[in-house]
């Protein structure tokens, strides 16, 4: 064995194989003992021989072999046998069972005996192989190579064997084509079939059997083994198969030698199997169900019916479509099986669950547009099917509005049986209530009726009866005689039933009062006023009698005629039927004169029996003949029962309620307790239409006659068609708690009824509640008795009865509010459109419970069925009570369900309130970034400015504002600035095309025109211009994009050093410097001096400082007072928090400082000997003057090109304005008109920025609206003119709205001290207010209200806040001059800096003067330098103008507004002033300003600075000279004053003082707003900057208060080097 | 914890703006930008980006490729205000200047894994004819001031002229 493992090559392991298959069919034979015996030697040698070199051989042959053709016609040839029909095996099979349990006990001796042959294998054995040859081989036919293969396989088993023999056995078995296998083991074919072909069932699993038997019971090696085969040979070459199949062959062989004699074949006749036996035994083992349907008793166990569920009217849902066969197969398969009824449902069905396939798809249909889309899932596409509604609604088709009313009048409610009715009660309802019948039926009075009736009938019966009186024929006479007499006799028993009715009513009243009567004197007390009085009346007895008589007789006649009538018939009946029975008896020939006999002996007797009909056999009876005295007892019997007697008074009960009821105190105890209680009860009614409740009535108490009046009449409204009114009673005890006692349901009411006409009804109610009560109230629900015994038990349930009336309304037209009927019952299709979703949702869910319910019931709906199902549910969920069905609408009903936290804790959430304040754009956080991811990672200070700020909203806080009026004012604007933001805010997010498309406009002719001019222009021209640059939309830019680009050109007029420095210089003679001489100025210079400067004109050696958000630039340094640098500066720009859009750039309030500065040049040099050495200066620069200008200007007009007013000191300490001679040429008649310095700028932003366009919105206007439409016509006139020049009409107040301008231009007193203080000269008054206008700060409105508009504030608001823009400044100082009697204007255009302004113009007595409001200046009309550029509109109190001149520079245009041509006045003769208040106010009241907090603020201010100014020096000491502070300080006020000429006084006071001291200061000038702007401009002249060693340093602070907390501050900034 | 900043989820956006259909264009470029709300802030990458010119391809689909391939990771503490890309396609006109071909803007796939997103593409309309007719004359077509707004909501009021696409993964 173990050799043959080491066999690496899987053809030899397949020999293995075989040899092992062969060798366990040797053992499993030990009946062929001696074969195997012989056998024993040959698988020793062949396994030696496979061991030996001649294997190899063998393999290497073998593939060439089989590769041959001539093989494959072998296999051809045996191949034939295999495409015969399958072998049946009839015998095979059992024989197949038979060898199978031989070869499972073999199997088991294998295992020894491999054992064994694993010893016999070491034995050497021959090895007859060998001796072949390969030419032996080669000359071998296929047949004999293949034996060859075989040979070997049958040597290993049978050593016994030959060649020969095995060759003959080949050939036998060609030429039989049928080997002769042992049936039960595959043969070559059938193994190579198995495994190839697919055969047919039958022999497969014959064969497959014991071959898996075969496999389990081997051991594991062999089992391996045989697994392994297969893969292996179709793995392998086709030669291994053969190999494997020559295998087979071989031990097919075997096994068949097996069977026959030792070296002979036996021949045998196939076996065949006839198809009816393979039938029979198919049947044994297969089962194939039958088709046909199966009787249903089969499915269903013994006894038992069919059930059909769906008979029963329970639902079955659909089950699953299956064909019906198939549905047969499985029925019968299952009943074969054991338990198979279990199966089956009690219809004798299977049991199926419905069918779970949906009819429409739940899945989206998928818009592919692949083909192979089955048509099954494709989706259909249908038309959307408007639901129709129930009718629900009333709003129709029509347009008609569903304002419908009904009318309900509840008058009041009786009670016919109260838990606290008393016996008593009890007895006088019933009582009252058997009145009312008897009045009814009095009322109606049925009994006289039908007598009357009856009558009539008797008189026509008896004119009928005369035939003379009828011209009819007898006949019909006869007919209609009969109907009368039918007709009388049912009438009159009408009517006897009526008597007797009545009758018995009033004994029963009678009756029912004995037994009241007989309880009121029971109980002792009386509790009902209740009173029966019974009213004879007296009648003819006479007449009566006879009357009585009259009608018993006519009766009596009429029943005997009657009587007779039935008689005959019933005679003639008799006749027919004993002539029947008398045929009858002579048909019957024995009895016949018997009988005969009979019949006329008993003639009588006979009669007397009913004639049967039919009764052939009996004899018939005549009728029984009339007898009047019967009939006439039956009458008076009848008559006397039903019938007042003759003679007998009628008794008529009159129920009154004139009896006394018992008053308390002699009640017992019982009693009064029931009636307190009664007093504690109280009711009222609830009108519910469509089971909501609309109105209730008031709560009333409730009568001792338990009867309560309400009176009310409620108008509904209404809106549905009304399902249902019901009128809901409910009773209130004391303060416990309202109860329902009842409901009542009140008839809709026909369409025809109309409130008016609709009788008062009564509707009944009653209640099931059980009531017991502690006191003599019977209660409600419980039995009681009126006997003393308990007998006679009576239940009485709550009742009563309400009197109301329910109709529509009339409208006011007469028209009733009627719904059209139509309305009633036609789908509201269009009500779903217009009826809005509460009503739908209300009525469709809020339908009447109670008629559904009962409609389901009636209807007897399938619980079961799915598609009853809501309604069922509903049904049960209405009737059974748990829930109760709201009586309110809910809107968002699943707003709980969807909240996923409460709202306190996302209130709660940091997150949830950062995130919902960014959104609302709450200032603190518009741009706050990156909200944190948890709430945990948000600081609690996040919102601690937020909340501060509100807490603070009122509070004022003085620390920044230091003086609290100005605090309170930024406080207010604040405010306002706030609430117009907030109402700006939405406007902020509209957009216009513009704002989002950039569209080139469409050329016009000019355009074109220019367009084409240039294309003949010059290339490169040799004075460039400046071309428009594109502009920059501020979204995409960040800190560096932007930058301020200042280019400074040249300056006039720099105040030049004085010469009387020389002077202050001689009295310091040790240390004369180097730069005295040049500061020495040209008119004393000396010749030395000139030698020293060789050009001997550097009066001074200005250069420009830029300063902006404290980035700070400079040129260089120019010579002479009227230098020019021709320099650009480049500073950065940074927006606040790094917010590049539009509101936040607009907001920037830092202004760019321009200061002039003169270089000086200080000679350090200790020692003159070293002068020849070296140059030891130090450069000082000393502060001229400045140009401010704020960033929005810039911002706004995109560019600044112009010439600025320097802001001069009024004090320059050693500068003067000196013309200087070479300049006196071109310029001097200009320069004689203005005073100061000027510098020509150039500013600009690179790139340039789109500024924020002023809010579009409309406002609103309480201006007339002819005037605005007059404004809007004027404006568009005057731009389709000049587009440039604006046109000012209407601006915007404070409050948002619309104002007419001229309403602000009023005369309005100024400041009376301002107008004592030059009381002679109008132009230094004139001059005095402009300055003090120009003392309340500059603010500029898009500062104030970022990205809002310009809102115009009336003066007292401006005078209020103290900040203003030019506007406001221009208003006020224009008011004031109209008050001063002046002609003044206001004056809109362009100026710079400030872009369109406005300022005033007034006329002088021979000239015109523009004033600047915001500086206090004023200019001549021919002002070069007048910062006014163009002049579009002149306004005043009573007009507009607008130029409509050539030229628009105040130099050129004429200010005459009277001539037409020149001005285009707003209004004219077509439209003439309509007088148009002013929003100013009457006047202007100016308190004055506290001088002590002026004071204060000036200390405050003063130690503000002076901290600023030693933080600038940190690295240096900063030392104050307070002598000079206080010297200073003593100035200000001076300056203040008079602001001209101070300076030489000034000058020679400070050199007295501080000879030893080189001072160089100045002092500054602004209005007061706010600390910061006065820190800008300190630190701006740079005085800090002085950084030599023993400078000390003087700052003097002045704050002169004007009225209305105007303040004027003046700071003196000196620094002091002391001259040694 | 809060010294280390707020915690922040990171999203990484890589994919490439494949190809375009635009049946009647040729030889168009495409620029790309993204549109984030304020808790977004990009951490690496880059945020725009524009592609070279590209021809139509010669067989049947004529596509436009461009391949060309985005990177960006934002972090982000909020999921409101997800990236949006936003593109813009521009290319010659018959005069050869550069006019814009179409605008087109699309969320950043809300899921992890690869998407493939077509988005149409449009431009505004001239507000005239005789509009129109100059800015074909002028090749002055009208644009948006920033490409952003159509990843934006505020001012949508403009009209599209027919859509063509993008396709981008």
């Amino acid at each position: 064995m173990k050799s043959k493992e080491e066999k690496v090559k899987i053809i030899t392991e397949e020999y293995i194989d075989d040899g092992e298959d062969a060798e366990e069919e040797r053992q499993k034979k030990p009946s062929k003992v001696p074969r195997q015996k012989r056998k024993k030697q040959l698988p020793a040698a062949s396994r030696e021989e496979m061991v030996s070199e001649n294997s190899p051989v063998d393999d290497q042959q073998e593939p060439v072999q089989e590769g041959s053709d001539t093989r494959l016609l072998g296999m051809m040839s045996r191949r034939g046998p295999r495409s015969l029909p399958p072998i049946p095996s009839a015998s095979r099979t059992g024989f197949a069972e038979f060898s199978m349990r031989e070869r499972m006990r073999e199997k088991l001796q294998a295992a020894r005996s491999k054992a064994e042959s694993a010893l016999l294998q070491e034995i050497p054995t021959p090895r007859p192989r060998r001796l072949r040859s390969p030419a032996e081989k080669e000359s071998e036919t296929e047949c004999g190579m293949e034996l060859d293969r075989e040979v070997q396989r049958i040597q290993q088993e049978h050593d016994s064997q030959g060649h020969s023999r095995v060759k003959f056995h080949d050939s036998v078995r060609k030429i039989k084509s049928k080997p002769l296998v042992p049936p039960g083991f595959p043969s070559a074919e059938e193994a190579y079939n198995f495994f190839t072909f697919n055969f047919d069932p039958e022999p497969e699993e014959s064969e497959e059997k014991p071959k898996a038997k075969n496999r389990h019971g081997a051991n594991q090696e062999e089992k391996e083994g045989e697994e392994e085969e297969p893969p292996v040979q179709e793995g392998v070459s086709k030669t291994d198969e053969e190999e494997w199949l020559d295998g087979r062959d071989a031990e097919d062989l075997l096994l068949g030698l097996d069977h026959a004699v030792e070296d002979f074949v036996a021949i045998r006749p196939a076996d065949y199997e006839s198809v009816h036996v393979r039938l029979q035994r198919e049947k044994e083992l297969l089962f194939v169900p039958s088709r046909r349907t199966v009787p249903t008793y089969k499915k269903l166990p013994e006894n038992v019916q069919p059930r059909y569920l769906e008979d029963e009217g329970l639902y079955i849902g659909a089950r699953p479509e299956v064909p019906r066969t198939n549905q047969n197969i499985m029925e019968n398969r299952l009943l074969t099986q054991e338990p198979g009824r279990r199966w089956f449902g009690d219809d004798g069905r299977i049991l199926a669950l419905p069918n779970p396939i949906k009819p429409v798809p739940s899945r989206p249909p998928m818009f592919t547009q692949a083909q192979d889309i089955k048509p099954e899932l494709e989706t259909l596409y249908k038309k959307a099917v408007k639901y129709i509604h129930r009718s629900q609604h009333l709003i129709g088709s029509g347009d008609s509005p569903g304002n419908f009313q009904l009318d309900i009048d509840i008058s009041g409610l009786i009670f016919t049986h109260h838990p606290c009715f008393s016996r008593e009660h009890v007895l006088a309802a019933k009582l009252a209530q058997l009145y009312d019948q008897y009045l009814a039926r009095r009322q109606r009075n049925k009994a006289k009726f039908l007598t009357d009736k009856l009558h009539a009938l008797r008189n026509a019966v008896q004119m009928g009866l005369n035939p003379a009186k009828t011209p009819k024929t007898l006949e019909t006479t006869s007919k209609t005689i009969n109907e009368y007499k039918s007709e009388i006799r049912q009438t009159r028993k009408l009517r006897d039933a009526e008597q007797e009715k009545d009758r018995t009513l009033l004994k029963t009243i009678i009756k029912v009062w004995k037994e009241m009567k007989s309880l009121r004197e029971f109980q002792r007390f009386t509790n009902t006023p209740l009173k029966l009085v019974l009213r004879k009346e007296k009648v003819d007895q006479k007449a009566d009698e006879e009357a009585y008589e009259a009608e018993i007789q006519a009766e009596i006649n009429e029943l005997l005629e009657e009587h007779t009538e039935e008689y005959e018939q019933k005679m003639e009946v008799y006749r027919v039927t004993l002539q029947r029975w008398k045929a009858w008896k002579k048909a019957q020939r024995a009895k016949k004169k018997k009988k005969k006999q009979e019949v006329e002996e008993h003639p009588t007797d006979e009669e007397r029996e009913e004639p049967g009909p039919g009764e052939e056999p009996e004899k018939p009876a005549p009728p029984e003949p009339v007898d009047r005295a019967v009939i006439e007892q039956q009458v008076r019997e009848r008559a006397a029962q039903s019938r007042r007697r003759p003679g007998e008074p009628t008794l008529v009960p009159e129920l009154s309620l004139a009896g006394s009821v018992t008053p308390n105190d002699q009640c017992p105890r019982v009693e009064v307790l029931r009636r307190e209680d009664i007093k504690r009860r109280s009711l009222f009614l609830k009108v519910t239409f469509n089971n909501k409740e609309v109105s209730r009535t008031e709560s009333r108490p409730l009568g001792a006659d338990f009867r309560v009046h309400f009176g009310q009449i409620f108008n509904l409204q209404i809106f549905n068609w009304p399902e249902s009114l019901t009128l809901q009673v409910y009773e209130t005890v004391g303060h416990s708690g309202t109860t329902l006692l009842a409901e009542v349901f009140l008839p809709i009411p026909e369409t025809t009824v109309v409130s008016g006409r609709a009788p008062i009804e009564e509707v009944e109610f009653s209640s099931n509640q059980h009531v017991t009560l502690d006191h003599e109230g019977v209660g409600s629900g419980v039995p009681f008795s009126f006997e003393a015994d308990g007998g006679n038990q009576l239940i009485l349930m709550t009742s009563g009865k309400v009197s109301n009336s329910v109709a529509w309304a009339i409208g006011e037209n007469g028209i009733p509010l009627i719904p059209p009927l139509s309305q009633q019952n036609i789908g509201f299709r269009s009500a779903l459109k217009r009826a809005d979703a509460i009503s739908s949702i209300g009525t469709s869910g809020l339908t009447d419970m109670k008629k559904l319910a009962k409609w389901a019931a009636e209807s007897k709906l399938d619980p079961n069925d799915p598609s009853n199902g809501p309604l069922m549910q509903l049904i049960s969920v209405a009737t059974s009570g748990e829930s109760y069905i709201p009586d309110f609408f809910r809107l968002e009903q699943l707003q709980q369900e969807f909240n996923f936290v409460s709202d306190e804790e996302l209130n709660r959430s940091k997150r949830f309130r950062l995130l919902l304040l960014r959104s609302q754009e709450v200032p603190e956080f518009r741009h706050y970034k990156q909200i944190p991811l948890y709430d945990r990672e948000i600081m609690e200070k996040v919102f601690q400015d937020y909340e501060k700020r509100l807490r603070d909203r009122n509070v004022i806080e003085t620390k920044d504002h230091i003086d609290s009026h100005r605090a309170t004012v930024a406080k207010y604007l604040q405010q306002v600035r706030e609430s117009v933001i907030n109402r700006f805010l939405i406007a902020k997010h509209h957009f216009l095309l513009s704002d989002l498309v950039v569209e080139e406009e469409v050329p016009n002719i000019s355009i074109l025109g220019l367009s084409l001019f240039k294309l003949a222009e010059q290339k490169r021209p040799l004075r460039p211009r400046r071309k428009g640059r594109k502009k920059v939309t501020a979204q995409n830019l960040s800190d560096g994009d932007i930058k301020l680009l200042v280019n400074i050109i040249r300056a006039y007029d720099i105040p030049v050093r004085k010469p009387t420095a020389s002077k202050f210089h001689q009295t310091s003679r040790s240390s004369r410097t180097f730069t005295e001489k040049h500061a020495a100025s040209p008119t004393t210079h000396s010749p030395a001096h000139s030698a020293d400067y060789p050009l001997g004109q550097a009066l001074v050696r200005p250069f420009v400082e830029v300063s902006f958000q404290r980035t700070i630039c400079h040129t260089t340094t120019a010579e002479g007072p009227n230098p020019s640098w021709n320099e650009e500066l480049e500073l950065p720009f940074r927006a606040p928090n790094g917010d590049y859009s539009t509101t936040s750039l607009q907001s920037v309030k830092d202004d760019v400082f321009i200061n002039i500065f003169d270089e000086v040049l200080y000679d350090v040099l200790e020692d003159d000997r070293e002068r020849g050495s070296g140059i030891h200066t130090r450069i000082e620069r000393h502060w001229l003057g400045c140009v401010r200008i704020p960033f929005s200007t810039i911002y706004f007009q995109a560019r600044i090109d112009g010439t600025f007013k320097i802001d001069i000191p009024p004090v320059l300490l050693g500068y003067s304005k000196e013309r200087s001679v070479m300049m006196d040429r071109g310029f001097d008649s200009i320069r004689s008109l203005s005073e100061g310095s000027y510098i020509t700028l150039f500013i600009t932003l690179e790139p340039q920025l789109v500024p924020g366009e002023s809010v579009r919105e409309k406002f609103d206007s309480q201006e007339d609206e002819k005037l605005l439409q007059a404004t809007e016509k004027f404006r568009a006139e005057c731009a389709l003119k000049f587009p440039n020049r604006q046109c000012l009409t209407t601006v915007v107040d404070v409050s948002g709205k619309t104002v007419f301008v001229t309403r602000y231009l009023k005369p309005l007193n100024p400041p009376q001290e301002l107008l004592n203080a030059y009381p002679n000269n109008p132009q230094a008054t004139a001059e005095l207010v402009a300055r003090y206008v120009s003392l309340i700060p500059f603010l500029p409105d898009t500062v104030s209200f970022a990205g809002v508009c310009d809102l115009w504030s009336s003066s007292d608001q401006f005078l209020d806040l103290l900040a203003g823009d030019e506007e406001e400044h221009a208003v006020l100082l224009c008011n004031y001059f109209l008050s001063m009697g002046k002609k003044a204007w206001l004056v809109t255009g362009n100026a710079i800096p400030e872009g369109p302004t406005a300022y005033v113009l007034t006329q002088e007595q021979s000239h015109y003067l523009i004033w600047n409001p915001c500086n206090g200046h004023f200019y001549g009309q021919f002002d070069t330098f007048c910062p006014l550029k163009s002049v579009s509109c002149l306004i005043g109190p009573d007009n507009i103008w607008f130029n409509i001149q050539q030229y628009d520079s105040p130099l050129r245009i004429n200010f005459d507004v009277t001539k037409p041509k020149l001005w285009k006045s707003f209004f004219s003769r077509s439209l003439p002033y309509p007088g148009l208040s002013s929003v100013q106010p009457e006047e202007l009241i100016y308190q004055r300003t506290d001088q002590v907090a002026a004071a204060e603020l000036q200390d405050r201010i003063e130690k503000i600075l002076k901290e600023k100014i030693m933080d600038w020096r940190p690295r240096h000491l900063t030392r104050w000279n307070r002598y000079c502070t206080s010297m200073l300080r003593h100035f200000l006020p001076l300056l203040e004053r008079n602001q001209e000429d101070v300076e030489d006084d000034h000058r020679a006071e400070l050199l007295k003082q501080l000879g030893d001291y080189r001072f160089s200061g100045f002092p500054l000038h602004m209005p007061y707003s706010e600390v910061k702007p006065l820190i800008e401009a300190v630190y701006s002249t740079g005085v800090h900057n002085i950084d030599a060693p023993n400078v000390e340093f003087a700052l003097a602070v002045y704050v002169h208060p004007y009225p209305k907390n105007v303040l004027s501050v003046w700071i003196y900034v000196a620094s002091l080097i002391r001259n040694r | 914890m809060a010294a280390a900043g707020p915690s922040v989820f990171l999203l990484m956006v890589n994919g490439q703006v494949e190809s375009a259909q635009f049946p009647e264009y040729d030889d168009l470029y495409c620029k790309y930008c993204f549109v984030y709300g304020q808790d977004w802030a990009p951490t690496a990458g880059l945020e725009e980006g524009i592609s070279q010119i590209t021809s139509k391809s010669q067989d049947a689909r004529r596509a436009l490729v461009w391949n060309f391939p985005i990177d960006v990771t934002f972090k982000s503490t909020n999921p409101y205000g997800w990236p949006q890309i936003v593109l813009s396609v521009y290319g010659p006109d018959v005069f050869g200047n550069d006019v814009v071909r179409g605008y087109g803007a699309v969320h950043v796939p809300l899921s992890p894994g690869r998407h493939k997103k077509t988005i149409p593409m449009f431009v505004p309309e001239s507000t005239s004819k005789l509009q129109k007719f100059t800015s074909w004359l002028m090749g002055r077509r009208p644009e948006y001031t920033d490409p952003k707004v159509v990843a934006q909501g505020e001012g949508r009021e403009g009209k599209g002229s027919p859509p063509w696409a993008v396709g981008l993964e």
